[in-house]
């Protein structure tokens, strides 16, 4: 009896212990299911998102870049395939040995050991570019395929530019600097000025991948979307031709425009490249062009600098009238010098040209007719006319490196030079030389602003952007002195240009102003001289060449602004390159 | 040695029902932690099951006077196969936890749960007289945790020889060991653990480490608990539905086949299919505890007890690994894990649960 008490109390122990455990059993089963709640229901958005980040890899595809097209719908840039050698190291555990057999085979020519290095830390699912691959390496590879397991060729796009001499508008295009979106990026003119337009939206595709990066499905794609096709208003016959005009020799630029609704029709520059060497990835070519002195890629058109020579002096001839400094009849008497104080400023031609009114100022290019306008001209007012008149503007073409060049007055000398202003200098800064600088696409709007009565069309590329007008009017009848003068300059007998007749009496009839932008200044008297071409004076000393012409006569339509460096007298040489274009032009009838 | 045909009747049905729920989810889960294939892992632990069959009938069946008969006998035969491990074992994930015999690589580690606490059981029945177990009758079963304790971890196995000690440790105390022992130990463990993290093994101490703070190391050894918690956090409150858990089918989770398949599941099923299985797994650990209060044999009670506790146990240590409460320690989870070991002692203690519900108690039972 005493034992089965006992027994029964030690029952009871058991028991009580028990009861314990399973309260501890309990509570922990509460602090697991309040564990999972907290995971589950609390934290559920963020553990979903690591979960989808975990399983989703997007791989960018990259868009097509829009084509680019002159105003005849040529093609001017566009996409082109080709072809590379790519390994996926996950195919062949022996990828190395397939790519010493590859270079070996078919002759790649690859650093081998860089290879290896850079093929060590890529991911064993993505494409590796080892080469490119020409047409009889892919036929050679064709033809051994299956000697390869992971070696595979993929087509590709790069763009595709057929002209050269469209380069210099153009532009290229680059790889793009951000690495996770391998399609190009236009870094030069027109491919970087219109790089959102042309760029397109790249397509995603959404796959589905497993811890080592493997895709396991498509989730889903979004397609590229092409770019926008640009169509320029220049013309392609037009610019092939007036590229052949430049003298090989001399670096210079011919450009043309549309005076009725701002068109660029054609910019051409001396030297130019091929855009095509920065997509075949040609270094050589690419370091030639570079390291070139006489700077190829450089735009001559619109980012080449000139003194504008004579061709200025309708601004201040228009500034005299409007401020009644002087009027058609207004007569200086020229003997080939005009002095202040002491100091000679010089005519081109020495002798002198007698009485001058200002038409035939205009027509024989007579300097001193100007030396005494200037001595009444405010340079400010100058200033602020040729800017009304088209000089001093960037135009935003979306072309790479335009600068605004200099029309001086005395608030810009005041602060780059830290000095007042000297008559003397309003003297040659009405004959365009001085500190004037002016491109030959802003000389173009110069005398597009003239033939318009001032309010002239902004000057375009794109075709399809709306016509826009620059520039206050001017009274018609200044106008018509100008332009009767500009007229005479070619027309007449006496005028600097009139010989274009004589060289080519089938052309059609143009007005225009030649210039000579003076590169060594102790030669103001030999201007406009053809003598002056004979001398025996080394080339980069001779003046530059420059006509700004207009056709045809009576009804103008396209304006030629030409410059030939170191060419010599505008006469001679800007001239009857500017008259050649101009026909072409006229015949086109662009 | 067998009982009568007709205790099959007495047998109960609801804990087989039960316990044939849990392995049918745990074959589900298996099936869909193979992307939905069979293969490898669902087709092989049912044969396993099928084959394993026999044994768990053959065990129902058992006289418990047999069992209690042959107890000492099959804890020397563990000891002598665990030491039979050390010398013999196959080498596996860096540790000889395993020992061929028969076509079957066997982790007797598992085993010796059920014969520790068969001999406990005995022990303490035999002891059946006093209020409360003082420090010296609990030497004899202490040595002999102490001993499969100090024989696993030395594999390397800590976690299964630290489940060992725990059952021992549990067993000692169900039977009625003054309550002071277990306190001061305790208090002794705490001061002394400075100097135990010394004795753990550098990959150990790591594993602690990455434990309290996974992203220490997080494509190393915080990785498993990191993806773990992310396979379970984005099931949600209903899971992703049936087969789909990304995290699992595209291998972002380790060994998701055995010590994370709980992973596996929470992605799919969410809160509440876990919420289900805990409370399956509870009543499954409740019903031979309910049993043992109306015995009164300390060696039916004790083996009711301490081998339910076991997988109940166990299936806590596995589901807190998983969600980070507890160290990755390396246990399985009761029927669902994949592995032949783990199965085979989980039905024989089932088989054995199942046995000790269904007998009337007789005096003089085991003497």
């Amino acid at each position: 009896m005493e034992k089965n008490k006992t027994s029964q109390d030690s029952i009871k122990i058991l028991n009580r212990r028990s009861f314990i455990i399973i309260i501890l059993g309990i509570f922990f089963s509460l602090v697991v299911a309040v564990r999972l709640f907290s995971l589950q229901i609390l934290n559920f958005g963020f553990y979903k998102k690591k979960s989808l980040e975990n399983k989703v890899s997007v791989k960018v595809t990259p868009p097509l870049r829009g084509d680019i097209y002159d105003s005849n719908k040529n093609l001017l840039a566009g996409n082109t395939s080709f072809y590379e050698f790519v390994i996926y190291k996950n195919l062949n555990k022996n990828y190395l040995k397939e790519i010493k057999k590859i270079n070996s085979l078919i002759g790649l020519n690859l650093n081998i050991e860089e290879i290896f290095k850079k093929l060590k830390k890529f991911n064993p699912y993505s494409a590796y570019t080892i080469s490119k691959a020409s047409w009889a390496q892919i036929v050679e590879f064709e033809k051994n395929k299956f000697l390869f397991t992971s070696i595979k060729i993929i087509e590709s796009k790069k763009r595709f530019y057929p002209y050269k001499n469209l380069s210099q508008i153009i532009g290229y295009v680059g790889s793009s600097s951000d690495s996770s979106y391998l399609y190009p990026k236009g870094i030069f003119h027109i491919e970087k000025g219109y790089e959102k337009h042309l760029k397109g939206s790249p397509g995603k595709i959404f796959n589905e991948v497993n811890s080592k990066g493997k895709i396991v499905r498509e989730i889903s794609i979004e397609n590229p979307i092409k770019g926008n096709d640009l169509h320029l208003t220049i013309n392609l016959e037009l610019q092939n031709y007036n590229q052949s005009l430049l003298p090989i020799s001399n670096k210079g630029s011919i450009v043309i425009i549309n005076r009725l609704d701002g068109s660029i029709l054609s910019m051409n520059s001396n030297p130019t490249f091929d855009a095509q060497i920065f997509e075949d990835k040609d270094n050589d070519k690419i370091n030639e062009l570079l390291n070139d002195s006489s700077k190829p890629l450089f735009n001559r058109a619109f980012s080449g600098f000139y003194p504008p020579g004579s061709v200025f002096k309708p601004i201040p001839a228009l500034l005299g009238l409007q401020k009644n400094l002087i009027n058609e009849t207004t007569e200086v008497v020229c003997k080939g010098h005009s002095s202040i104080d002491d100091r000679n400023y010089y005519c081109w031609k020495k002798r002198g040209h007698g009485r001058v009114n200002l038409k035939k100022a205009i027509r024989e290019s007579c300097d001193v007719y100007f030396y005494e306008l200037a001595k009444k001209t405010n340079i400010n007012d100058l200033a602020n006319l040729a800017t009304n008149l088209g000089l001093n503007q960037i135009y935003n073409l979306g072309l790479s490196n335009a600068q605004k060049g200099l029309v001086p007055d005395k608030k810009w000398k005041r602060a780059f030079l830290d000095e007042g202003w000297y008559l003397g200098e309003t003297l040659i800064t009405c004959i365009g030389q001085g500190y004037n600088l002016t491109s030959p696409l802003q000389l173009a709007n110069l005398y597009s602003a003239l033939l318009n009565g001032g309010k002239y069309p902004q000057p375009r590329i794109n075709k399809n952007t709306e016509i826009e007008y620059l520039g206050k009017p001017f009274e018609n009848h200044f106008q018509k002195i100008l332009i009767d003068s500009l007229k005479a300059a070619v027309q007449e007998p006496t005028g600097t240009a009139f010989k274009l007749n004589n060289l080519h009496p089938d052309f059609v009839k143009i007005g225009g102003k030649t210039g000579t932008s003076q590169v060594v200044r102790i030669k103001e008297e030999e201007r406009e001289d053809d003598l002056y071409k004979t001398k025996e004076i080394e080339d980069r000393f001779k003046d530059h060449s420059v006509f700004v012409g207009y056709a045809p006569l009576d009804n103008p339509k396209y304006i030629a602004s030409v410059i030939i460096e170191n060419g010599g007298s505008g006469s001679s040489v800007a001239a009857p390159i500017a008259h050649k274009a101009l026909n072409f032009a006229h015949s086109l009838n662009v | 040695m067998f009982k009568d045909i007709k205790s099959l009747l007495e047998i109960n049905w609801i804990y087989i029902f039960l316990l044939l729920i849990i392995f049918w989810i745990g074959e589900i889960n298996l099936y869909s932690a193979a992307d939905g294939n069979l293969e490898p892992w669902a087709l092989n632990q049912f044969k396993r099951f099928i084959i394993f069959l026999p044994i768990f009938f053959f065990i129902i069946m058992l006289q418990p006077k047999f069992i209690f008969n042959i107890s000492e006998l099959l804890l020397i035969l563990i000891v002598l196969g665990l030491i039979g491990t050390l010398f013999f074992g196959y080498i596996g994930m860096g540790a000889k936890r395993w020992i061929r015999i028969g076509g079957f690589n066997l982790q007797v580690s598992e085993f010796a749960k059920i014969a520790l606490v068969l001999f406990m059981a005995k022990y303490f029945h035999k002891l059946n007289s006093e209020k409360t177990i003082g420090f010296i009758k609990a030497l004899i079963p202490l040595i002999i945790s102490f001993t499969l304790f100090f024989l696993v971890a030395i594999q390397p196995d800590l976690g299964t020889a630290v489940i060992i000690l725990i059952l021992g440790l549990i067993a000692i105390f169900y039977a009625g060991i003054n309550l002071i022992y277990p306190i001061i130990s305790l208090i002794g463990i705490a001061l002394a653990s400075p100097f135990l993290w010394t004795l753990l093994k550098p990959y150990q101490q790591n594993r602690i480490m990455i434990f309290l703070n996974p992203d220490l190391d997080p494509l190393g050894k915080g990785y498993h608990i990191i993806q773990s918690k992310i396979a379970i956090g984005s099931g949600g409150q209903n899971g992703n539905g049936f087969l789909g858990g990304s995290q699992s089918s595209l291998d972002f989770l380790p060994e998701k086949e055995t010590d994370f398949v709980f992973a596996i599941f929470s992605e799919q099923f969410g809160f509440t299919g876990s919420m289900i299985v805990l409370g399956l797994f509870l009543i499954f650990f409740l019903i031979p505890i309910l049993k043992s209060f109306k015995l009164s044999q300390v060696f039916n009670k004790l083996i009711l007890f301490v081998l339910s506790f076991k997988i109940f146990f166990e299936f806590l240590i596995n589901i807190s690994m998983t969600i980070g409460l507890v160290p990755v320690v390396g246990v399985a989870l009761p029927f669902m894990s994949y592995g032949g070991s783990s199965l085979l002692s989980n039905l024989i203690i089932c088989a054995l649960l199942i046995n000790f519900m269904s007998i009337t108690e007789k005096k003089r039972m085991f003497s």
